[in-house]
């Protein structure tokens, strides 16, 4: 057992490593210079220079490397260049926003997208099919910015029944302290009931249009998988001894669907984790997404190659933990 | 009921509960503060030794006084700030600021001549790009210390190394950009770390906020999200008429508006034109203006063959419809003008001079003839993936087809653009600049002086060294301009270079830079000029 688990251990700390390599080298090959990024483009040689040896530049590859991947382990990612701040901190900022928003969307995306794919499984080819088929496709193909700005014109400012870009109204801003990050959380911990619905009107929108979009991709993977279980014998032999259709569907089939679905929303909630830059940006929403495609853009690899790593955590996090479920819910993988 | 009904009614449920619990009473701004939107993404420090993007500038400007200013009316024209007056010597070599008595730091402290001293000494010693504002005028790490001193409390003695025009040196050096901001000399010294054996100058610590003499002060920043300032109390001028100022990151053009028009903002700062020109006719909006000192241009790569002639650079100033432009894409966005210096500095062609070309194929055409080139050529243009750049390429590149000129496009991030700007990568570029003071110099200096030409001298602060372009006869104009005392004479000697650098620069400028602000009615008094916002003038 022992010898499992440190092998299972070595073979994601060799994952991640490879990972921050081909990060760290392929970075090293773009065409974006970070030292015009701090020094302004108007700066002369010699201030360029002088940053240029301070970022460690002139070091050679393999060294800058090796010193990256040593404070990294000190938990030191170094300073953002494109923030001025340090990487830990902004991290600690931008990445509970996006847990809010990607824990919201994927709510949705469970709770209406597994349901509505069983139902259009179990009466295929019949209205309901075809709505959850439709709303399925809609969610794929529409694209996220333009639903983003059709949402806030309809429901901010047409209707007002929700929040405007931004995670608070600015009258609440800073009204709770950051225990978690997380506002819906931190509100109610200091039992600020205002800040909280506030905060709740700010997420329902884009946590929506983020969420149907998962719920696009789990009711269509339900749908597929039920009517992969309801063509089994055992469900027709279910039937024949006499159970209820709703017992044959929910604890038989569902049941044996529950295994490949845990790996569906995983891997839907790493996505969403991964932050979603074109939501994030029409909502004003400062979250990990748009942290790290402004790292990118501003050729910032301490920030980037940071997110890369946590990206690279969370994919393996969830892997683990939807190994982990299997083995609880199959006993076949046992 | 059938299931259908059921599916439905779940689904109205749900709705109603995710839209019904968040609906409620529409938040407008609180009454004491002013509530912006802008894009935050290129703030990255606070500390005015290193800003050097517009929107830190912008906010460091309403929290750290200089020693004068601009005035926001005539930005030719100083006016004192925390000094009070000024003396020059009879050989123009001194210059002496005397402080206003009433300075004071939000902690309490009264600001004397040793926090002025320090914050210059600063300035140039920590070496950001910045610190060129002072350097190019012959102050360098070695000699600040004898260059910038203090004389008691009250005076800051400056020497000179050479008799510059005094309204040149003042507009250039202490008005502009940051150069004279006070900062609190001894929580500066308090904070200050030592890195790589040298003294940060508490740079790491300003960085997120300077303690400054001006108007408000930073209390909040949270990169990529929102900045906070607050009013100073002991600020030594006019009481700010908000208490508060939140400048909110939203990057999206059409979330601006939204939001402004919702009210949920006051100001919008970042908007296109498409959103500016729907939002022109709502009465609870208005939109104000002002032309910045800065252009959009084209550069051309003398270190090609085809491109080092001036014929085929001229030619290109044909091929742009400055007018069509102007009333469209760039309709709050910039105005046309082809000389370098731009409409509003002193030494600037009036509007007419500055802007005599226009869309002209045929001219065009006889140009690139008469260079030898008649069947066109074919060159790669770089230019920003953002904003209106790509669109004035199109437009650029439509009209060159038609002349036999291919230009292949190829968009990129700005931090890709500059560096290829920097190492002279490219055959033509469009860009951007921005003067840092209102007077020609600021532009010629840099624009059309080349110091030295060569690959190596690495000279890329110098745009007329990126585009490999250098004029021995325009170097010694622009320097003798420089020294001009006479103002007769210099706006004369602007003039003539100005002319010649529009035929025969490397440069083809199209549009002097507009900043729209779009701003609720219920706003009073939002004053903008090319070199600032002042937030306190600003009331509900």
């Amino acid at each position: 057992m022992l010898i499992a688990i440190l092998k299972r251990a070595g073979s994601i700390a060799a994952t991640l490593l490879g990972l921050l390599a081909l990060t760290f080298f392929m970075g090293r090959m773009l065409p974006v210079d970070p030292v015009v990024s701090i020094i302004g483009e108007q700066a002369d040689q010699a201030t360029y220079d002088m940053v240029f040896h301070q970022l460690g530049r002139d070091k050679p590859l393999i060294t800058q490397f090796y010193l990256f991947v040593r404070d990294m382990l000190h938990a030191d990612f170094g300073n953002a260049l494109f923030t001025g701040h340090r990487v830990a901190d902004d991290l600690a900022k931008v990445f509970p926003a996006t847990i809010e928003l990607a824990t919201f969307a994927i709510i949705i995306g469970v709770v209406v997208g597994v349901p509505l794919g069983m139902l259009a499984a179990v009466y295929r080819g019949s209205a309901i099919d075809h709505v959850a088929r439709v709303v399925g496709l809609l969610g794929y193909s529409s694209p996220t910015f333009w639903l983003g700005l059709m949402g806030l014109i309809i429901f901010y400012a047409a209707l007002g029944v929700v929040g405007g870009p931004g995670r608070l109204d600015v009258s609440y801003i800073d009204m709770v302290e950051p225990h978690t990050g997380l506002l819906l959380v931190d509100s109610l911990i200091d039992g600020e009931y205002e800040v909280f619905w506030n905060a709740w009107r700010h997420i329902v929108l884009p946590g929506t249009i983020l969420g149907y979009g998962s719920m696009a991709y789990i009711s269509r993977l339900t749908r597929s998988f039920m009517l992969e279980q309801l063509r089994q014998e055992y469900i027709i032999a279910a039937r024949a001894k006499g159970l209820s259709k709703m017992r044959v569907i929910w604890r038989h089939a569902f049941g044996n669907i529950a295994v490949q679905l845990v790996t569906v929303i995983a891997l839907a909630y790493a996505f969403l984790l991964e932050g979603a830059v074109l939501t994030e940006t029409v909502f004003a929403w400062p979250g990990f997404g748009r942290y790290l495609t402004s790292g990118l853009l501003a050729g910032d690899m301490n920030a980037v190659l940071a997110c890369v790593l946590i990206v690279g955590v969370i994919f393996i996090g969830l892997n683990l933990l939807a190994d982990i479920l299997y083995r609880v819910m199959d006993p076949r993988t046992k | 009921m059938t299931k259908l009904h059921r599916a439905a009614r779940l689904l109205a449920l749900s709705s109603t509960v995710l839209l019904g619990l968040g609906a409620g009473a529409k938040a407008a701004t609180p009454r004491d503060a002013l509530v912006m939107a802008w894009n935050l993404d290129a703030l990255i420090t606070f500390d005015p030794a290193q800003i050097g993007e517009v929107n830190g500038n912008d906010i460091v400007g309403n929290v750290c006084s200089s020693l004068v200013r601009f005035d926001p009316k005539d930005v030719s024209k100083i006016l004192p700030s925390a000094a009070e007056s000024w003396a020059v010597s009879q050989d123009g070599l001194t210059l002496t600021f005397t402080l206003r008595p009433d300075l004071k730091f939000p902690g309490g402290r009264t600001a004397t001549a040793a926090d002025v001293v320090w914050s210059m000494h600063r300035f140039v010693l920590l070496g950001f790009g910045n610190a060129a504002n002072l350097t190019q005028w012959g102050f360098t790490k070695e000699g600040i210390a004898e260059q910038i001193k203090a004389d008691g409390d009250r005076h800051v003695v400056i020497k000179l190394a050479k008799p510059y025009p005094v309204d040149l040196i003042l507009s250039a050096a202490f008005a502009n950009n940051d150069a004279s901001m006070i900062l609190d000399k001894e929580i500066g010294e308090k904070n200050a770390k030592v890195v790589d054996g040298k003294s940060d100058y508490a740079n790491a610590f300003f960085k997120t906020g300077p303690a400054c003499v001006g108007p408000y002060r930073v209390t909040k920043w949270d990169s990529n999200d929102v900045v906070i300032l607050e009013r100073n109390d002991n600020y030594w001028g006019d009481k700010p008429k908000t208490r508060r100022v939140i400048v909110r990151h939203v990057p999206e053009s059409g979330a601006e508006r939204l939001l402004l028009e919702q009210g949920d903002i006051d100001v919008a700062r970042l908007l296109k034109t498409e959103d500016l020109t729907a939002m022109a006719a709502n009465k609870d909006i208005n939109i104000v203006q002002t032309q910045m000192h800065g252009f959009t241009y084209l550069v051309f790569n003398g270190t090609d063959p085809i491109l080092s002639n001036p014929r085929v650079r001229e030619a290109f100033r044909y091929l742009i419809d400055y007018d069509a432009l102007g009333r469209t894409v760039l309709q709050y966005q910039g105005v046309p003008r082809a000389s370098l210096v731009p409409e509003g500095a002193f030494g600037a062609l009036d509007k007419k001079e500055g802007q005599p070309f226009s869309l002209d194929l045929a001219k065009a055409k006889a140009l690139i003839t008469e260079a030898g080139y008649p069947d066109g050529f074919t060159k790669k243009m770089i230019l920003s993936a953002n904003n209106i750049s790509p669109t004035i390429a199109q437009h650029v590149a439509s009209n060159a087809a038609k002349i036999g000129i291919k230009l292949e496009l190829e968009q990129m991030a700005d931090a890709q653009l500059f560096t290829r700007g920097r190492a002279r990568e490219f055959q033509v570029q469009l860009v951007g600049w921005g003067a840092g003071y209102p007077d020609a110099d600021s532009m010629i200096s840099r624009h059309a002086v080349n110091p030295d030409n060569r690959v190596e001298a690495k000279l890329a602060q110098y745009p007329s060294w990126r585009a490999a372009w250098q004029s021995a006869e325009i170097n010694e104009k622009a320097e003798a301009a420089r020294m001009e005392r006479d103002v007769g004479k210099r706006t004369a000697m602007y003039h003539e270079i100005q002319d010649y650098m529009m035929h025969n620069g490397p440069m083809a400028y199209m549009f002097q830079t507009v900043r729209a602000i779009a701003v609720r009615s219920s706003v009073k008094n939002f004053e903008i000029s090319p070199f600032g916002v002042d937030y306190g003038s600003a009331s509900k």
